[in-house]
């Protein structure tokens, strides 16, 4: 038990370390709202690399376990505002998915720090800069995830010695 | 393709054989406005040392413009310099063309500024050198790397990485077709009133067939109701009599009165509607067959809850209306057969009201829009009866006023001319009309005045004219049937409102007039006359083309469970009961992807931003290599959990 424990608290933070972070934007406002950032010249962190979908409605939380799952340290998921979806309600199934899959990855080891939701317009360079920035030094604080080792110490994929989280 | 010495075959498909992958990849300094942050030329080098990548690159030096014979050697394609350049330029597209010819290039990759400026441009340049634009793959290094990193370190990273996750993901682009959609030539409008008639006339007068359904059975709508409108001073009804006679006359145009929508089916360029006709006592189904739709129905006047301003406590509380029917019709001015000799009008009822001092409406929200017609409307008629009956006294109880149109400002000087008496009120202490308990007149409004900093008046008058606001029609089957969008004023909403102010979001579904919002009649006709002319704009292409991203079903995978059909906003998604699958209807499918991510079987996909691309996309951000050790473990270890 206190192994387990021990592997998560003594990581080291290699030098230079830099958090990898995915960021899942809509097309129509979100990614327009970064561009705005950018045209605005915002300065912002650079950990977060961009992708384009044309709706966050087209983020299936596969994608964003994939992401963790293969060394991602966080992950920004950023739509229309409710109302504003130029799909009409593509927003609505993000809005229902992501509390749950929060959720989920809360019982899978995942800070609820690393995973962060967020409506951003096509006219809020301003707020795209501040989120990503926060987001940056937020999982930063956190360290690296390493979640597919961590998944492998806690003994999670085995089953046989699933053992509770914290213990 | 590239030999180690740097020798290279010269331009054909015989030295780059059309099965393997050559992509490539053209980095812009933008004038330096990349350049000065990302060291372009570190990252070209880096992204030519991967594999399918042959080196190119779309920096050239300004005094060595690209000419025939000037860069023959592949090696030479590497040619960077710090000078200035555009890619986008003409020079830079041309030669993006040369080199798909030159080495059989079959993926094209721009890093540059953002997709949303020049990524038509450079599928077109594709286009024109014989690949399918659709094999053509935008990364954004200015908007979204040089103007927001300031480390160049950092910047010249990024921009490696994310011009790496591209190239990954390049390999999976495929070419794809514009999809073409032919559109009937005829159109459906929805409502006789002004805006109906106006959009049809305009429509039948370039030649395309209109039918025009309107649910009552009469044509002209809520003009029939008004006296003189402003700022004309011209009887409502000669003018819209007009429109009705030009209608009924046209030999393009068939009118189906006592019409109610039933159903429709169908999209962009072949809708059919099924409208319920109402006939000799009993109903009858009519088909209506059209390429496009416009939506005309117009809007509701507020109608007074019992006792607000004591509205149905007593007969001299009237509604605008109902005082512009007393002006036309009776030519008198009475209450009871007893001559009113003062008015008092209020604006701003059923409108811009206040979650702290009105009741919410029905669906729970207050009003708190301008109805924008009522000022001007009021004025009008205070300088109508201060015209006719000099004796009365008018009295003007508003928040504001807002005269904002062409000849209504005039409107609003005329009737201080002519002495009606002007009392501001805060918004948040309406006036109250009672009872006047003095005897003097029937009732009495007390206020608090603004203008005269906070007097407490109490004005008697023999009549109130409530300036009631307008609001959205109940709409619930024409939303069910059309999918329209609400604003939070429950009028229908349009896909932009400075880019496509008369459309709806899905495709040939327009706007005509105040179902999209309150307008007077002025504004109402303009918006009908822009309707008409998208749609007509639409009807003569003949044939549209739509972007080709959208969901394409796997009849082997799909299990036909219908978690499709639950979440497409558009409807797009039909099962066939038969071979019990998803298919996707083309027209109507707008390529949102929402489908995609709920798929138990991954069945669906989207074309352009399917699973293998964005996991590539990913995998490739995080540095790791498709398929590699690390990334199957750990599906493994999500997948055991």
């Amino acid at each position: 038990m206190t192994q387990e424990v021990a592997t998560q608290t003594e990581q080291v933070v290699p030098d230079h370390w830099e958090p990898k972070i995915i960021g899942f934007l809509c097309y129509w406002c979100s990614y327009t709202g970064a561009d705005g950032a950018g045209t605005a010249r915002m300065k912002y962190a650079p950990n977060v690399d961009i992708i384009k979908l044309m709706c966050s409605g087209r983020i299936d939380p596969e994608l964003i376990t994939t992401a963790f799952a293969n060394g991602a340290d966080g992950v920004l998921v950023a739509g229309c505002h409710i109302g504003d979806c130029h799909y009409m309600e593509g927003n609505h199934k993000t809005m229902a998915r992501m509390p749950l899959l929060r959720k989920i990855l809360d019982e899978l080891g995942i800070e609820p720090e690393r995973f962060r939701h967020e409506w951003i317009s096509a006219a809020e360079g301003a707020k795209f800069a501040q989120v990503v920035t926060e987001v940056s030094e937020s999982v930063r604080k956190l360290g690296p995830l390493n979640w597919p080792q961590m998944l492998k110490d806690r003994g999670v994929g085995h089953g046989m010695d699933l053992k509770p989280w914290g213990e | 393709m590239i030999s180690p010495s740097g020798e290279v075959a010269m331009s054909n498909s015989d030295a780059y054989p059309d099965d393997e992958i050559r992509i490539g990849v053209f980095i812009c300094h933008c004038g330096g406005n990349i350049s000065d942050v990302v060291d372009v030329k570190r990252v070209a080098d880096e992204i030519g040392s991967m594999p399918d990548v042959v080196r190119v690159s779309g920096v050239f030096p300004v005094d060595a413009p690209p000419t025939a014979g000037t860069e023959s050697s592949i090696e030479r394609a590497v040619v960077l310099s710090e000078t200035e350049m555009f890619l986008c330029s003409d020079p830079g597209q041309a030669r993006i063309e040369k080199r798909i010819k030159e080495y059989n290039l079959n993926r094209v990759i721009v890093a540059a500024c953002s997709p949303t400026l020049h990524e038509m441009t450079f599928r077109r340049a594709c286009a024109r050198a014989g690949l399918n634009p659709y094999l053509f793959q935008h990364v954004n290094i200015r908007e979204q790397v040089s103007w927001v990193i300031e480390d160049k370190e950092a910047a010249t990273q990024k921009a490696s990485r994310l011009i790496r996750a591209a190239v990954d993901r390049a390999r999976y682009l495929e070419p794809l077709d514009d999809r073409k959609i032919p559109i009937h030539d005829a159109a459906l409008v929805i409502g006789g009133g002004v805006a109906g008639l106006k959009c049809s006339l305009d429509l039948a007068q370039r030649g395309i067939d209109v039918t025009l359904i309107e649910k009552s059975d009469v044509l002209g709508g809520r003009m029939l109701e008004l006296g003189t409108v402003f700022p004309t001073d011209e009887d409502a009804r000669e003018l819209v009599g007009a429109l009705v006679k030009g209608v009924q006359e046209n030999p393009k145009i068939t009118v189906i009165l006592n019409a109610d929508l039933k159903d429709s089916t169908g999209s962009i360029g072949d809708f059919n509607t099924t409208v319920v006709v109402k006939k000799d006592g009993g109903e009858e189904d009519v088909e209506v067959h059209s390429g496009v739709i416009v939506i005309a129905v117009g809007l509701d006047v507020y109608e007074p809850r019992d006792g607000e301003y004591y509205y149905g406590k007593s007969p001299a509380v009237i509604g605008l209306l109902d005082l512009q029917k007393m002006l036309r019709d009776n030519g008198k001015l009475e209450v009871n057969g007893k001559p009113v000799k003062s008015v008092a009008f209020l604006h701003c009822v059923g409108s811009r009201q206040w979650e702290d001092v009105h009741e919410p409406q029905a669906d729970g929200k207050i009003n708190d829009y301008c109805s924008r017609y009522c000022c001007t409307a009021i004025l009008h008629s205070a300088v109508e009866i201060k015209e006719r009956f000099p004796d009365v006294e008018v009295y003007d109880f508003h928040e504001d006023i807002r005269t904002y149109s062409r000849g209504h400002e005039e409107i609003y000087t005329r009737s201080g001319e002519l002495k009606v008496k002007f009392i501001r009120f805060d918004p948040h202490r309406p006036p109250m009309v009672q009872k006047d308990r003095k005897g003097e007149a029937a009732l009495t409004v007390k206020c608090r005045d603004r203008l005269t900093f906070g007097e407490d008046l109490e004005v008697p008058v023999d009549l109130v004219v409530l300036g009631t606001g307008l609001v959205a029609k109940d709409m619930t089957t024409l939303i069910d049937l059309y999918r329209c969008s609400r604003g939070a004023d429950r009028f229908l909403l349009e896909a932009h409102p400075k880019l496509r102010p008369v459309e709806l979001a899905a495709f040939g579904l327009f706007l005509a007039g105040s179902v999209q919002g309150p307008m007077d009649i002025t504004e109402t006709t303009a918006a009908a006359a822009a309707a008409a002319s998208k749609a007509a704009a639409l009807v003569s292409q003949g044939i549209i083309e739509l972007d080709p991203f959208i969901a394409k079903v796997n009849e082997d995978l799909c299990t036909g469970c219908k978690t499709c059909l639950i979440v497409c906003p558009y409807d797009a998604i039909q099962r066939d009961d038969e071979k019990e699958i998803a298919v996707v209807n083309e027209a109507l499918c707008t390529g949102c992807g929402t489908c995609v991510a709920v798929c138990p079987s991954n069945a669906i996909q989207q074309f352009g931003f399917n699973d293998d691309m964005v996991v590539t996309e990913i995998l490739a951000l995080l540095g790791v290599e498709t398929n590699s050790r690390a990334g199957v473990e750990a599906e493994e270890a999500i997948a055991a959990v």
